[in-house]
């Protein structure tokens, strides 16, 4: 096997393991603020490792530059959608979660 | 490995669905849109992983597609939540 | 760069620049496939027509190099986030002090301040929570994290991103 075969799967396999950490990001962070950076950042990394370990698999120079603009959108996309959810929640009174005060998340009346 | 990315797909939906349900469950309604980060991102990279596999190119535009919306349907939002918060300001908000 | 001189020259010149941006974005797109030339044509005249109706030269200019300097930066930020929490999410003891932190803004209203919202959100610690009135309202995951001075240098990318100035705060 190449050395450019073994280095797309590695970066591949990486890129699964941030997806499971931000899959786990979801599961253990105790507040949906909390839960928005395990998904915001993790994931897009991920995505990021992914689109690297297949572009170096890609056939053409066209296809490598596709991938590239499919992770930016993607970076923007997921800047913006989170932002909107943050600004979102705190509008709608959702508390942050704190380590000092330990409260469930709650809506203001 | 040529089974790398058909494998690592189907880890991925795996990943996805985990994820979306615990989302679903979450306690507020902001945690349940969190959703559309899961399929901006997860969903991205999942149709990149079969197009891959199947040696169907045209996976790569889906994926494209979808990335796009994604962004457009945050610009727009973005947009509208802009509008709002001059409207509010107008009529002597905070 | 120079400005341009009359509205006219103006349109003109942004039609020159941005005609073979789409172009080569078209042929991405495209693949390389030379057969269906007559509508890449077309649609790159269209792009180009509705981006200087929808985007017409302002005093906030982009220089291409400074475009692809930021788009760099945002990547690499984006990078260095998700590692970090990814870290944070896999530590066996998960131990998170999160917090609000309202930042003022040094930046004009407007394009520069959505730009340096989405930044923020990828940076290591924090996501933007709302722009209001000069202040920018962020969620931090951790609050050790986060330093003033990393949160400062990118609103000084998007000011140079845009060639905008920065008010004192």
């Amino acid at each position: 096997m190449a050395a450019i075969d073994w280095l797309s799967d590695a970066l591949l396999l990486a890129g699964g393991a941030f997806f499971l950490a931000g899959t786990v990001g979801v599961v253990r962070f105790p507040d949906v603020y909390c839960r928005l950076h395990a998904l915001a950042k993790v994931d897009n990394l991920g995505l990021g490792l992914v689109v690297l370990g297949l572009a170096l698999r890609a056939d053409s120079v066209t296809a490598v530059v596709k991938l590239s603009l499919i992770w930016l959108l993607a970076l923007f996309a997921s800047a913006t959608v989170s932002y909107l959810i943050a600004r979102r929640a705190l509008r709608r009174g959702i508390t942050p979660w704190s380590a000092e005060r330990p409260a469930p998340p709650e809506r203001a009346p | 490995m040529p089974e790398l990315p058909i494998a690592l797909a189907l880890f991925l939906l795996a990943n996805l669905l985990v994820a979306l349900r615990w989302v679903m469950r979450g306690p507020t309604q902001a945690d349940r849109m969190l959703a559309a980060l899961l399929f901006g991102t997860t969903g991205v990279a999942v149709l990149l992983l079969l197009a891959e596999a199947g040696g169907v190119a045209e996976l790569l535009d889906v994926a494209l597609v979808f990335a796009l919306l994604a962004a457009i349907a945050g610009a727009a939002f973005a947009e509208r939540a802009w509008r709002e918060d001059r409207r509010e300001r107008a009529r002597g908000g905070d | 760069m120079t400005i341009a001189r009359s509205p006219s020259l103006r349109s003109s010149r942004l039609w020159l620049m941005r005609a073979p941006l789409f172009a080569a974005l078209w042929w991405v797109l495209a693949e390389g496939e030379t057969r269906a030339w007559g509508v890449g044509a077309a649609t790159v005249l269209a792009a180009t027509a509705a981006s200087v109706w929808l985007w017409p030269p302002s005093r906030a200019h982009l220089s291409p190099v400074g475009l692809l300097a930021f788009l760099a930066f945002f990547a690499l930020q984006s990078l260095r986030g998700g590692f970090t929490v990814a870290l944070l999410a896999l530590r066996p003891r998960l131990r998170l002090r999160p917090g609000l932190r309202v930042l003022p803004l040094r930046l004009p209203p407007g394009a520069g301040r959505v730009l340096l919202a989405d930044t923020l959100s990828l940076l290591p610690g924090t996501v933007s929570a709302g722009l209001c009135d000069d202040e920018l309202h962020l969620h931090v995951l951790d609050q050790a994290l986060v330093d003033d001075a990393d949160l400062r240098a990118a609103e000084d990318r998007v000011a140079r991103l845009f060639g905008l100035e920065l008010a004192h705060a």
